[in-house]
């Protein structure tokens, strides 16, 4: 692309203090007048050196940690983390912990989708929108709280099953959960995503072809919203998603229009698998094998379907030698979906098309990007 | 109940004769679970010959790249994760070993975009150079690291950072006393 510099075109950052950044990056902007030329983007405001500490240290204190990588949606990091490590122990979860661990998955998918309306509806000026979508995903981090003890970060997903059993109440408590947040979502749909305002707005604003949404490394919903029914829950059919029978939200013309609605139909289905789950896991049973603490050498990669796309984690380890510890594993690698997103698709649509400084928050906001999956 | 990639992966007949012809014969299954992969060891000096094949047999989608260090074998081993939206997500490791003494490849961000941040972490991370790529600096450690690339095996980042920011020391934090219970309290001092 030439540029052609003028008195008009100038560069100035966006973030990362800027409301309308999504979190701790910055963005450089070309911009001439009101259209954003070209963006660049600038991480690095949130490393804390996750890989190589987890060198340091046991992998049971891995896990916790890899919680961490991404606040908005924690629970698929560790499952990630849990499949690569189960595949080096050469392990198989027991039949009740993998409903369970399916059901915390899609409530982690639910309350991030949920979070996700602080960064889509606020540039958009709905701040009601945002407020229902709080007030559901509270409900969400009781029930988490309920059942594994923790809010935010629930390391409840643990190698070789899940941490701790459930409680005896589970069934009624969590579909009564549900219920609840059921009627706000619906509010959410007639409130907002039906208004002609945010029709208006996300309309044939970024719009992605699937070859282009491919090329570029796109996934989740993303891609999705691009017309490719790529769903790693029911491509690869992990835990227990190939007993459970649900279909892929997708969209047609590939827009923030049709991300959005992605995310939408995708909170619904979320429901709908959690309603399966609960019907068809097993009460009875245990829940966890006891794993021996020092790693046997391997390798293991675990892929799963987050929130905002495919994560995978890259385990190996090495027999005992002057630079591999028997109970750490030798080298950790996470791979986040929001790096494609940030740069190489956010890059294309701001070169092809239109895009003033006005809009540009919203066009973040439909990739639904966490940028600490980027520095870990 | 039986996971049911094993019905995904398979070894692909067509692809394997249109490999170059001394990969032929190294194509393997590996792995289980969700990381069941085809995996193939190619020489550094191939990689630009072996990826728009593997591209164009339907391996579209490119993940990620993982570098293991290996100080004692004194190689940087390279894995190129690549999925395919074509075979219903079927995953493809591409696996080659760099010289730790000058580690240097060709990039691939021109056979798939997104490789070429993947290997700008690389740079910086380890310090692997590669060929024809424009944008090698540091990115995500910017203006935040000075030494050499962190993640290498035989570099010590907790001595880096003692002797950075707390003087060389072992880091500690003060004593809480009154966490103790006030039993430092000698002075005798009894209004606290």
């Amino acid at each position: 692309m030439v540029i052609r510099m003028s008195k008009r075109v100038i560069s100035i950052f966006l973030g990362p203090q800027h409301p309308g950044a999504p979190g701790n990056v910055a963005f450089k902007l070309l911009v001439d007048g009101e259209r954003v030329l070209d963006i660049e983007l600038v991480p690095g405001f949130l490393h804390r050196g996750f890989e190589k500490m987890m060198e340091y240290r046991r992998w049971d204190m891995d896990l916790v940690m890899s919680a961490r990588i991404c606040v908005e949606d924690p629970d698929h990091v560790e499952l990630a983390f849990t499949h690569a490590l189960e595949q080096i122990y050469g392990i198989e979860p027991p039949e009740k912990a993998k409903y369970v661990r399916i059901v915390v998955a899609e409530f982690s998918r639910l309350a991030s989708h949920l979070l996700w309306m602080m960064h889509f509806a606020g540039p958009i000026a709905a701040r009601y929108a945002t407020s229902w979508a709080i007030a559901a995903r509270e409900e969400i981090l009781k029930w988490f709280d309920y059942v594994t003890g923790h809010r935010i970060y629930h390391h409840y997903i643990f190698p070789g099953g899940i941490r701790w059993d459930i409680p005896s109440d589970f069934k009624e408590r969590t579909l009564k959960v549900l219920k609840h947040i059921e009627s706000l979502i619906r509010d959410l749909e007639k409130g907002f995503f039906k208004h002609p305002i945010f029709v208006k707005r996300a309309r044939d604003l970024g719009r992605l072809k699937p070859a282009d949404a491919i090329r570029l490394g796109a996934t989740g919903p993303v891609l999705r919203g691009s017309g490719v029914k790529h769903d790693l829950r029911k491509l690869l059919k992990y835990d227990a998603y190939g007993e459970i029978d649900f279909e892929i939200a997708h969209g047609e013309y590939g827009d923030s229009y049709d991300r959005a609605m992605v995310r939408l139909k995708e909170m619904y289905i979320s429901m709908e698998i959690i309603k399966q789950a609960i019907s068809k896991m097993p009460i009875d049973g245990p829940y966890r094998w006891r794993l021996q603490p020092a790693i046997p050498a391997g390798e293991g990669i675990g892929r799963v379907e987050s929130a905002r796309g495919e994560f995978i984690a890259h385990i190996i380890n090495k027999p005992p030698n002057k630079f591999s510890k028997p109970l750490t594993p030798y080298r950790v690698k996470f791979r986040g979906p929001t790096m494609a997103h940030l740069t190489t698709v956010l890059k294309h649509i701001v070169r092809n098309e239109e895009i003033t400084v006005a809009d540009l928050p919203v066009l973040i906001g439909s990739l639904d990007p966490c940028p600490p999956d980027i520095d870990r | 109940m039986k996971l049911e990639v094993d019905q995904i992966v398979d070894l692909d007949k067509e692809l394997i004769e249109k490999l170059p012809e001394e990969y032929k014969d190294k194509v393997v299954i590996k792995g289980s679970g969700t990381g069941k992969r085809l995996e193939i060891e190619i020489d550094p000096l191939d990689l630009c010959k072996v990826l728009p094949v593997v591209r164009e047999f339907g391996y579209d989608h490119f993940l990620g790249i993982t570098v293991i260090d290996h100080p004692d074998e004194n190689v940087f081993e390279l894995v190129y994760l690549i999925s395919s939206t074509k075979r219903s997500g079927a995953l493809l490791a591409i696996r080659t070993k760099l010289n730790r003494d000058n580690p240097v490849i060709d990039t691939a961000s021109f056979i798939y975009p997104l490789a070429y941040y993947q290997e700008i972490e690389a740079y910086e991370f380890f310090g692997i150079k590669f060929n024809n790529h424009d944008g090698l600096k540091l990115w995500i450690l910017e203006d935040n690291w000075r030494g050499p690339p962190p993640l290498r095996k035989d570099v010590d980042t907790r001595k880096i950072v003692l002797d950075l920011y707390y003087g060389g020391k072992r880091y500690e934090r003060p004593v809480q006393w009154r966490s103790l219970g006030g039993l430092r309290n000698t002075n005798g001092d009894q209004n606290e």
